[in-house]
């Protein structure tokens, strides 16, 4: 049965994306004079990929879903093997202290965002192949553990936690959605935990996140300066906020606002009002996004749509849980809204794609 | 089936991340409306700079307004090195403008730090230099308005007003005691500036400065100048090494004037030394009293009914001994037979050391307790001294005899200022006390009085008559007599008090004191005057402090307006021993005529020529006949 696209979520993730270009530029142009004697340096950029993101979310949204079925290998060795390229010295660029880009002139590409989506693909393709195993730890659980894994080490080598964790959250959700029994997640739970002390102990930084998140103010100029600053922005905000473009975190403040904090600026201009209208739009995309999972028919279609959906969803909660200091500080943008290519781009084509399986509902 | 569970479990998950979403919303909303306020305080602190400006201080007044520490507004050099632009430039400019080294100005152009105060050299700066600077235009220099203290009539008061600091601090006196009335709260312009210490374009906030409370004062401007110029005087005609005076309102403890020598100019404290900005020696001087001491014996002799001052008499030999000891009285051959009235006029000391060994050590230093010798007065001011008598065990009758006449106990001017008042007023002793109110700054208007404070009674009224009527006898007819005022009534009494030092008393160095009261029927301002250790003059107080003590009365009877009394004691013009003589004015007189007019002094000359161009002492001055005059010659 073939219906039109679901217009809900495309409107949703329009005005997400327009209201964000607006933001880009209120928090941006003071660093942006700053840095590039340009104010609109940012602002142009990102309409840039928008504009890139809108077409190809268009062309997407006309390809029928089940080629990434049949291509679900090689597309999640294509990213495979440029997250291994990008570890090596020459190839992969460093910015903000961790080599996870690709430099191609003022542009960067990140693989690990492209990586996020590969492993949804992968991992939807795996759970109806092996449907049957799948209760089967050893035969069906382990081997699909074990690619996230390996994933997951890719990216940690960059470093990058924050797009680690959403991909190892997002393929152990997808699991928990083909029914694997919920003693497995009690399991992999204690595990989990198991692995975040040792790799705290790998890298001891991140003890400093975290006693910086139970008390910013503890090392108010070291650990827990961006959440104080986060704090500062949000907290004069009040009902309506200071207006837009008044902003005051946004003078050197608040380091680089535009990208994982521009939610602290949203609020301190907007105050309440601008953060229900954001949480607002993220619960319509949610609710699409959900509405067509649970109308499709087709396994593969439904766990793609979920995984798509919940991992978008799921790193909005991380970003804001991290701004208003709900959580130890993890890197991760704010989807659609966050300045950055590689993010939008992927986030608008995982978008595409929802959009092109909706047309396939009951 | 299958796609049931599947379903369940992704419903579950929208539940979940919905609730998050929530959770999340609630969140922000906590942060914005209950911590806003929090927050938003830190945020401010954060953005904000502020550049102080100075609150003006309170004003001291007088009694009746006039105005004794007032305020001017100066300029200070403030920079922000984070707005400077050209740092060097700026260091050269201000270095040539201020003439200091630029590597003095350097530390404070390149200084880490959000605001620099240049300090000192960038203080109170002048206009002048201060449009210099102006004129340059920098970013990040600026002038900032400071109030200063200013005390327009200098050494005025200086002990009591005390001085302020660099900052506006009290640093002693008033100022010290009612520094927190006084210093007010100072204003900022706040300005918002970004992380990188710029000004940002956002508006500017003014906080005013709050003014501080004024302090209004007991003092009477006009008593206090008389003093002033009185104890000038003092300086000039006997080099003194310390002189101080205080008049007190007997009816309520209130100062109207307290001053001495040495003094200090509070505008420019910094070039005294601590000795003389500390001492206040009206408080802070204890010396023994001498005969002004006789009051007290008196008074408790007459509170005890030991005596009938007029119809009991004495008959003073020249001397008495008691435990084996001659003590002598200041007349060679005593004064005869007398009626204690007249032992009184006559300061006699063997009429004194038989009250005082008739009353007894007890009930005697019973009486010092009474009118609180031995402790602080309590006046509202830091530094006051205790004094010291006898401890009652240790005294035998030759203590209780110097005792009884001012011998032998030590004591403060404003504890005899205070006990003395008590003695006229009816019998109450009153706290002294300086600061009648505190007013606030804007509007003046009165939020704290200072009220008088009894401490206790003393004597009975009947007792204080009696006393007032000795003691205008005394100016009348005895010692104090040139304080005589036609028609006001003066009570008084002199005292001369041999030093001690290391436990010896020093040859020719007296404490010359005088205590008056005006009018002595009904009192309304006691008079105490010290000088200390006089030089060139005579030797007994009478002479030396009556007649100042009678021009300082005069200022206080115009200033207070104190009408004429009727049924004053006759004055009585005892020429007893010798004859005084009032010098008169010879300057730009020849030789012979100043020799002529002089007929009843030696005169000494320096200095040659034919005319007079300087004579010592001036004129006007009362002298013993045959004492000395100095002129300077000239042709």
């Amino acid at each position: 049965m073939k219906k039109r696209y679901d217009l809900l979520l495309f409107i949703a993730v329009t005005l997400l994306i327009a209201f964000g270009l607006l933001m880009i530029y209120s928090s941006s142009y003071i660093w942006a004079d700053y840095k590039f004697n340009d104010p609109f340096k940012y602002v142009k950029m990102q309409s840039l990929f928008i504009l890139t993101g809108f077409i190809l979310m268009n062309i997407i949204r006309k390809i029928d879903y089940r080629i990434y079925y049949k291509k679900a290998g090689i597309i999640f060795g294509i990213c495979l093997l440029f997250l291994i390229l990008v570890l090596i010295p020459g190839i992969g660029s460093i910015r903000n202290g961790s080599r996870s880009w690709f430099g191609i002139g003022s542009f960067g590409i990140q693989p690990s965002e492209a990586a996020k989506l590969g492993i949804i693909i992968f991992t939807s393709r795996y759970l109806i192949i092996k449907q049957k195993k799948i209760k089967d730890i050893k035969k069906g659980l382990l081997p699909i553990l074990l690619v996230t894994l390996l994933v997951f080490g890719l990216i940690m080598l960059q470093p990058d936690f924050g797009t680690g964790m959403i991909l190892v959250i997002s393929t152990i959700i997808l699991l928990f959605i083909a029914g694997v029994k919920m003693k497995f997640f009690f399991i992999l739970g204690a595990l989990g935990a198991l692995g975040i002390v040792i790799i705290i102990l790998i890298a001891p930084y991140r003890i400093d996140r975290i006693i910086s998140f139970i008390d910013p103010w503890s090392d108010p100029l070291g650990t827990g300066f961006q959440i104080i600053q986060s704090l500062y922005a949000i907290g004069p905000g009040g009902l309506l906020g200071m207006g837009l473009f008044n902003s005051r975190q946004k003078h050197f403040y608040l380091p680089e606002p535009q990208t994982d904090f521009i939610f602290s600026i949203i609020s301190e201009e907007l105050g309440i009002v601008g953060v229900l209208l954001i949480i607002l739009l993220f619960g319509l995309i949610l609710y699409s996004g959900i509405k067509i999972a649970l109308n499709q028919k087709d396994l593969f279609a439904k766990y793609l749509a979920f995984g798509i959906t919940f991992q978008i969803i799921i790193q909005a909660i991380m970003n804001l849980m991290v701004v208003i200091g709900l959580i130890p500080v993890t890197g991760v943008t704010l989807p659609f809204l966050s300045y950055g290519g590689s993010s939008l781009l992927i986030s608008m084509i995982s978008v595409g794609i929802l959009l092109s399986i909706s047309k396939y509902q009951e | 089936m299958f796609h049931g569970k599947i379903n369940e479990r992704i419903r579950l998950l929208f539940f979940i991340m919905i609730i998050l979403f929530i959770f999340i919303f609630l969140r922000v909303s906590y942060i914005e409306l209950v911590d806003y306020q929090k927050l938003k305080d830190l945020a401010e602190d954060l953005w904000s700079r502020n550049l102080p400006i100075t609150a003006d201080r309170g004003l001291i007044l007088d009694r009746n307004g006039v105005v004794l520490a007032d305020n001017i507004t100066t300029t200070s050099l403030v920079l922000i090195p984070n707005q400077i632009k050209d740092k060097e430039l700026v260091s050269i400019s201000l270095s040539k403008i201020l003439k200091v080294t630029k590597e003095e100005m350097d530390k404070h152009v390149y200084k880490k730090t959000s605001i620099e105060r240049v300090h000192p050299e960038g203080r109170g700066l002048p206009y002048d230099i201060a449009n210099q600077i102006e004129s340059l235009k920098f970013d990040g220099v600026y002038l900032v308005k400071e109030s200063k203290r200013y005390y327009p009539y200098n050494n005025l008061l200086s002990h009591v007003l005390g001085y302020v600091g660099i900052d506006n601090q009290g640093l002693s006196g008033v100022e010290l005691l009612y520094d927190n009335y006084l210093m007010g709260e100072d204003g900022a312009i706040k300005y918002f500036s970004d992380a990188k210490g710029k000004k940002l374009a956002l508006s500017e906030v003014y906080k005013a400065p709050l003014s501080g409370m004024n302090i209004l004062l007991t003092i009477d401007y006009n008593i206090q100048k008389s003093l002033e110029r009185e104890l000038n005087n003092i300086v000039s005609m006997f080099n003194p090494d310390m002189a101080l005076a205080i008049v007190m309102d007997p009816n309520n403890g209130e100062i109207l004037a307290m001053s001495s020598r040495p003094d200090y100019d509070p505008n420019y404290y910094l070039d005294y030394s601590m000795e003389k900005l500390s001492r206040n020696l009206p408080i802070w001087a204890s010396f023994e009293p001498g005969s002004t001491f006789k009051i007290i014996t008196t008074a408790a002799s007459v509170e005890e009914k030991i005596v009938d001052l007029e119809t009991d008499t004495f008959y003073d030999a020249g001397s008495v001994i008691v435990d084996g000891r001659r003590i002598g009285c200041w007349k060679a051959g005593g004064h005869g037979h007398q009626t204690f009235l007249q032992v009184m006029e006559n300061s006699c000391n063997p009429g004194f050391v038989k009250l005082g060994l008739t009353l007894g050590k007890e009930r005697l230093f019973s009486y010092l307790d009474l009118f609180g010798f031995g402790e602080k007065t309590g006046i509202d001011l830091n530094g006051e001294a205790t004094g010291i008598i006898f401890p009652l065990e240790k005294v035998k009758n030759l203590e209780l005899a110097t005792t009884s006449f001012g011998q032998g106990v030590s004591v403060t001017p404003i504890q005899q200022i205070t006990a003395v008042s008590a003695v006229v007023n009816g019998g109450n002793l009153y706290k002294p006390f300086l600061v009648k109110g505190i007013a606030e700054g804007q509007t003046n208007s009165i939020i704290k009085q200072f009220q008088k404070e009894l401490v206790r009674q003393t004597i009975s009224p009947d007792t204080s008559a009696t006393m007032r009527y000795a003691l205008e006898s005394v100016v009348a007819r005895g010692g104090g007599r040139y304080a005589y005022i036609e028609d006001y009534r003066v009570g008084g009494k002199t005292g001369t008090a041999q030093k001690v030092q290391d436990g010896r008393y020093l040859i020719n160095n007296y404490i010359m004191s005088f205590l008056a009261v005006v009018p002595a029927n009904k009192p309304e301002a006691v008079l105490f005057l010290a000088i200390d250790n006089p030089k060139n003059t005579a030797l007994l107080s009478s002479y030396t402090t009556a007649p100042i003590a009678r021009r300082i009365l005069l200022d206080i009877i115009e200033a207070l307006n104190i009408e004429k009394q009727p049924n004053a004691i006759e004055r009585v013009m005892q020429w007893d021993s010798e004859k005084y003589a009032v010098v008169p004015n010879v300057i730009n007189k020849s030789v012979k005529e100043a020799n002529k007019e002089l007929f009843n002094f030696e005169v000494v000359y320096t200095g040659s020529g034919n005319r007079v161009i300087e004579q010592s002492p001036k004129a006007g001055t009362k002298l013993i006949e045959g004492s000395i005059v100095r002129l300077l010659l000239a042709d």
